[in-house]
């Protein structure tokens, strides 16, 4: 039987030719993009996480913001967005803004270095496929650039009253927005699956 | 003529929805991923019924989202309520018409958009409409993309609300306004997601 391929959008069959690796191949079809570059090696993938990683500390240690007006000042942290709405008793809204913001970007890149690392050296992690599955999962999750966005609007919003400066952790969201958009279009799960030995055949 | 394709269903397939293998009916143990061991159905299931319901849920709290008021400034003179749209006119009056139209398509015209179009292919793939499928399939792929940039309101408020705390200055106190929109948000991202594309495609 010839190798046979299923459009995941609309279930068309596609027989499996030997196409350059490098090409994105899209479903006749409906015209979704079917497998997608190989051009992309595990040691980017790994420099990019790991480059990720020491962004997300710096976001998270250092502050956003800081306000001055009056003499008085304010500044605040990631973290201190969503705490804020979590002292003003918005607990749910606080944990959507903790898991989209903290929780979702952190768990991509931390699994990502947990599958890679061990694919690097030629072995391969404990609950892999999991992990792998995770990733996929997780991924759509993270809003660091929406955040971004949403941070140059209260800027914005609060100019016209106080003194605002952007703090360190800020600058390091714009460069952590760029990593995790590479990063995230170089390990697609065909990609991760091919790393993992168990691409298609 | 896409009624005569070979799908699929047709061939007896099912591909994996996490990691795209695709594979045999029988092969897969227990309706189990061979792969990555993620659950395979031929298609997401109750798609639609849980679309629809995501979806009313998210219709009916879209308007206390734009009617109530998503924040409260408290100064010693006044005390002040926005709501999304009032936002977006201070941001107006500001000077800052980019942001503003920025903060007007992110939170009034996306939210309203994605409802909209996902009741538009509820009912196509309901109906299973044979024209105009690739039309729908990227209306889904839109609706798709910009999902969560709807948050960003959220966040601006949440920042807003955590640094606008000086005493004898002013205070920013969130509304309820916020929490509605913060569900409407949600409930259309996980509306999207439980839509499965394929049911656009399917033959009548
Ligand atoms: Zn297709
Ligand atoms: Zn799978």
């Amino acid at each position: 039987m010839p190798l046979v391929m299923l459009c995941p959008a609309c279930d068309l069959a596609h027989r499996c030719t030997a196409a350059p690796a490098f090409v994105r191949t899209r479903c006749v079809r409906c015209h979704k993009p079917l497998q997608v570059a190989r051009d992309a090696t595990i040691d980017t993938a790994i420099a990019l996480a790991a480059c990720a990683s020491v962004l997300m500390f710096l976001a998270n240690v250092y502050p956003l913001v800081a306000m001055h007006v009056n003499g008085a000042s304010r500044q605040t942290t990631l973290i201190g967005a969503a705490l804020g709405l979590y002292d003003q008793h918005y607990k749910m809204l606080a944990v959507l803004v903790f898991l989209t913001i903290f929780v979702a970007p952190l768990l991509h890149v931390v699994t990502l270095l947990y599958v890679l690392v061990p694919m690097w050296i030629g072995r391969s992690a404990y609950g892999q496929n999991f992990v792998i599955r995770l990733i996929t999962r997780v991924r759509p999750w993270s809003f660091t650039e929406v955040f971004l966005l949403g941070s140059v609007v209260a800027l914005v919003r609060l100019a016209k009253f106080a003194h605002v400066v952007p703090g360190i952790a800020l600058w390091s969201c714009v460069l952590l927005m760029l990593c995790l958009s590479a990063m995230t279009s170089r390990t697609s799960s065909e990609q991760l699956w091919q790393w993992a030995g168990r691409g298609p055949p | 003529m896409t009624g005569r394709a070979a799908t699929g269903r047709s061939l007896g397939l099912l591909v994996c929805l996490d990691c795209h293998l695709t594979m045999r009916d029988a092969k897969a143990p227990q309706m189990r991923c061979a792969r990555c061991h993620a659950r395979l159905h031929e298609r997401k299931p109750h798609s639609l019924a849980l679309t629809t319901t995501l979806l009313v849920l998210a219709a009916i709290l879209y308007v206390p989202a734009n009617l109530l008021p998503v924040m409260d400034t408290q100064t010693i003179i006044d005390d002040e309520s926005d709501t999304i749209i009032s936002g977006v006119l201070v941001l107006l009056h500001s000077g800052s018409w980019p942001i503003a139209m920025l903060v007007f398509v992110a939170s009034i015209v996306v939210p309203l958009l994605k409802i909209l179009a996902l009741a538009v292919l509820i009912y196509s793939a309901w109906r299973r409409l044979p024209n105009g499928r690739m039309q729908r399939s990227q209306l889904y792929r839109a609706v798709e993309f910009i999902g969560k940039w709807s948050m960003l309101d959220i966040y601006a408020i949440s920042l807003l609300a955590t640094l606008v705390q000086v005493q004898s200055f002013a205070s920013i106190i969130v509304g309820w306004g916020a929490w509605a929109f913060g569900a409407v948000v949600v409930l259309t991202l996980l509306a999207t997601h439980t839509f499965d594309e394929r049911l656009l495609w399917d033959a009548r």
